[in-house]
């Protein structure tokens, strides 16, 4: 009989066994709750809960270009000037600075009594140790490029630094109010104290905690060089959150104060409810739709004018971006040295289709490489192979992990057509980075540019900048070595209580310090 | 009890196993297109300041000598640093997987709780009422992506009805949601499993005898059958742990939970190599350990395997 086969012993033995791990199953989650350690909704009232769309890469402000790092840290550090509205740029650590007439040495005043988190006072010698730390080799900083006109760094007293320069280099004043010009302490630069988990800094906000996928939290700083004791919130939690259904819904039903995401369809519907609103900015992206100028049919002129005459560029504004306006060049609408240079390619499918016969376009297939995790490009690539498609060009979708556009689409130019965003700098001079060398991913190479790009490098007057970089926007927009779409617009969801919050759209990012709940 | 013999067979399979698994891992990440040193470096940087960032995280130096350091140290259990923020690996996983792990244990604790009984009374009446509702019901749990299910409960119990938060991982209340959501399809899975073996059982000879002596049918049916039935059970549910793990990626990203999946996932999509090397571990580690558990189990419970 097949009963004895079996034995009792045996069968007990698995029953026993799926038993107990029922009984672990029950009190396992409470485990990991203590694990977590993250006590939330306490002190709501005093604090303000921010849904983010993902994780910082690191919160070490040197060593990364990620976008949301610089949304992160905001709070935490401080720079030595800051951007102001048109262009121009305000104190911040430094109270006051000159530049000496051939535009070598640039001298900072530091302000007094400025208090970094672990309590020391800021020094000049601060900022010399933060300026060697991005040129470190060991630090691989992606932001040494923009200090490498510099000579060196040096304190002239406890609080006058003196950076020298090797040319003229007027951008360098960008690079200070810069994310990444962030003032860290020079005892923790020493010590290696690991920045990218733990931020230290003299900013409004004091760090307390980061979970990954999960939350940062920081603190009011009581000792804050400003001062911001009227109204501020004794915290501010950013939650990592990346289904934007679940931070529109979190922001009305009230467990999120703002909001990083917001769907077109959720647009209305926030706008309309009372205790909800929507803030709308400009943006500082370019959307473009790329091409590599070195493709046998790209590099010819009119093909790439054919392509700008298919586009209709506020409709893949509207449809792709959720709106924007649109741009000739490769600034980006709401910046100080845009050029509103006439589009000389509008749209008109005719003319497009004129020059595709002029030109030796054959029928054949263009591939348009897309990364895939950025929905708004994928749309937009949908809608240009469409726009494309109608003036009798064939295009070719392939969507491409981001990693693998960064390396091959962007490192190599291995591809025909591609679909970016091109994010904002606070000197025109980081936009055009590698068209002054024919070094850039489109492979565009024009000497008059390269000429235009290293004047306004070198020029220290700002009216007669505007005058070379509107010059250089006219040649890129009749060269059109890219199409220059437009300047999207960037959302984020409010609750009504919310007051004074203002982004900025060069650095990204919120200012943490202004911000009021009622 | 199982000899040593086949204790240490298996266990060196598993070991053979977890080292194919994670070598053949280390050899893909570095053959996929994709530079972490780029994906750090972001459109800004030139060439120069990214082979900087290669020579700092080692990425340029040739494939062999990083197969074989990287070898020599996860021999000795030093999985290395995030490429990103420079926190330990160890630290990493240690801090997600109990999260990771309660989930999948609560979710395959809830799938058992439901598909055991239901599935016995199914085979019991078979073509039943019960029967054709439980078909049903593991028809459509299969057929449901994971995600979809997910958000529908989010959107049914979190946004409609308030019951439960919408993000989260500080209370009980937290884990309500996702662990239905994972358990409803393991448990659609398991139903049926459960209910054929016992069909199965049941018309074997030892019932009609057990039958035939008069023993009373309760005792019949879950003293003895279910009991054999459970055999293939314990087989086919390590097997559905497994997807429990890989399913739970999911359910973190669809309801905010910081569990070892969501560390995979942006581990991969940035090319962050050591995260994704030492996740792959351990989750290798866990998923066969888990079948070495059932593998022993059941032939503690079945002494035919033992002789194979």
């Amino acid at each position: 009989m097949q009963m004895s086969a079996i034995s009792h012993k045996g069968r007990q033995g698995a029953l026993g066994v799926i038993v107990t791990l029922l009984l672990l199953a029950v009190p396992a989650p409470y485990r990991a709750l203590s694990a977590l350690g993250a006590p939330e909704s306490a002190a709501a009232e005093a604090s303000i809960r921010i849904g983010m769309s993902g994780n910082p890469d690191t919160l070490d402000p040197h060593r990364t270009s990620g976008t949301l790092t610089f949304f992160s840290i905001r709070g935490f550090y401080d720079t030595l000037i800051e951007p102001g509205e048109e262009g121009e740029y305000r104190p911040a650590l430094a109270e006051r600075w000159e530049v000496s007439d051939d535009g070598l040495i640039w001298t900072f005043e530091l302000r007094e009594r400025v208090r970094f988190h672990h309590g020391r006072i800021l020094q000049a010698a601060d900022v010399v140790a933060t300026f060697e730390r991005i040129l470190d080799d060991t630090i691989a900083s992606p932001h040494a490029r923009e200090l490498r006109r510099l000579k060196r760094v040096e304190a002239l007293n406890e609080r006058t630094v003196r950076f020298v320069l090797s040319e003229p280099y007027t951008p360098l004043l960008a690079t200070l109010a810069s994310g990444w010009g962030a003032i860290l302490p020079a005892d923790l630069v020493e010590s290696g104290h690991r920045f990218s988990v733990e931020p230290v800094g003299t900013g409004a906000y004091v760090f307390v905690h980061w979970q990954e996928d999960s939350h940062i939290r920081m603190r009011r700083n009581p000792e804050y060089w400003r001062g911001n004791e009227v109204g501020a919130p004794e915290e501010i939690a950013l939650r990592i959150i990346t289904e934007t259904t679940v931070q529109e819904q979190a922001l009305i039903a009230g467990q999120l104060d703002i909001i990083d995401m917001v769907s077109e369809a959720m647009l209305d519907t926030l706008e309309q409810r009372s205790d909800t609103m929507v803030d709308r900015t400009l943006s500082s992206l370019v959307m473009v739709l790329a091409m590599n100028n070195h493709h046998e049919l790209l590099q010819d002129l009119r093909v790439r004018q054919a392509i700008a005459h298919a586009v209709n560029k506020q409709q893949v504004l509207d449809v792709a971006y959720n709106g924007g306006r649109p741009v000739s060049t490769f600034l980006d609408y709401g910046d100080p040295f845009y050029a509103d240079v006439e589009d000389p390619y509008p749209y008109d499918p005719d003319r497009a289709r004129e020059l595709l016969d002029e030109s030796d376009y054959a029928g054949e297939t263009l591939r348009m490489s897309v990364p895939q995790n950025y929905e708004p490009h994928v749309r937009a690539a949908e809608i240009y192979t469409e726009m494309l498609g109608r003036v009798g060009l064939n295009v070719e979708l392939r969507l491409i992990e981001w990693s693998s556009w960064l390396s091959d689409v962007y490192q190599n130019s291995d591809f025909d057509l591609t679909v970016i965003g091109h994010t904002g700098k606070l000197d025109p001079d980081g936009r055009f980075a590698g068209y002054d060398t024919g070094d850039n991913y489109v492979n565009w190479h024009h000497p008059k540019a390269e000429e235009l790009l290293e004047a306004a490098r070198t020029e220290a007057e700002l009216e007669r900048r505007y005058e070379l970089y509107a010059e250089l926007q006219r040649i890129m927009a009749e060269e059109v070595p890219m199409v220059f779409v437009g300047t999207s617009y960037r959302h984020m969801g409010l609750r009504a209580s919310i007051r004074e919050f203002h982004m900025d759209p060069k650095l990204d990012t919120i200012d943490f310090y202004r911000l009021r709940k009622d | 009890m199982p000899s040593l013999r086949f204790f240490l067979g298996k266990l060196g399979r598993l070991i053979a196993t977890i080292f194919a698994i994670t070598s053949l891992v280390f050899i893909v990440l570095r053959v996929l297109p994709g530079d972490p040193a780029r994906t750090i470096a972001g459109l800004d940087a030139d060439e120069r300041e990214v082979a900087a960032l290669r020579a700092e995280l080692g990425t340029d130096r040739p494939l062999g000598e990083q197969y074989l350091s990287w070898l020599s140290a996860t021999a000795r259990l030093d999985f290395g640093a995030s490429f990103f923020h420079e926190r330990p690996v160890v630290d990493l996983i240690r801090e997600r997987i109990p999260l990771t792990l309660s989930l999948s244990v609560a979710a395959f604790a809830g799938a058992l709780v439901l598909a055991l009984p239901l599935g016995v009374a199914m085979a019991v009446r078979r073509w039943g009422a019960v029967d054709y509702l439980g078909m049903g019901f593991s028809h459509a749990a299969m057929a449901l992506p994971e995600f979809w299910l997910a958000i529908l409960l989010l959107l049914g119990f979190a946004v409609l009805l308030g019951w439960f938060p919408l993000f989260g991982a500080a209370t009980p209340r937290h884990f309500v949601l996702p662990v239905v959501a994972l358990a409803l399809s393991r448990a659609a899975v398991l139903v049926r499993l459960v209910r054929s073996s016992m069909i199965e059982e049941l018309d074997k000879e030892y019932v009609l005898a057990a039958r035939a002596h008069g023993l009373p049918e309760p005792r019949i049916r879950y003293r003895y059958a279910l009991r054999n039935a459970l055999l293939p059970v314990i087989t086919v549910g390590a097997i559905q742990f497994g997807y429990l793990l890989g399913g739970s990626i999911v359910i973190e990203q669809v309801f905010s939970l910081p569990g070892l999946g969501r560390l995979l996932l942006s581990a991969i999509y940035r090319r962050d190599f050591p995260v994704v090397q030492g996740g792959v571990i351990v989750t290798a580690v866990v998923f066969s350990g888990v079948n070495f558990i059932a593998d022993l189990l059941y032939s503690a419970a079945n002494p035919k395997i033992r002789m194979r």
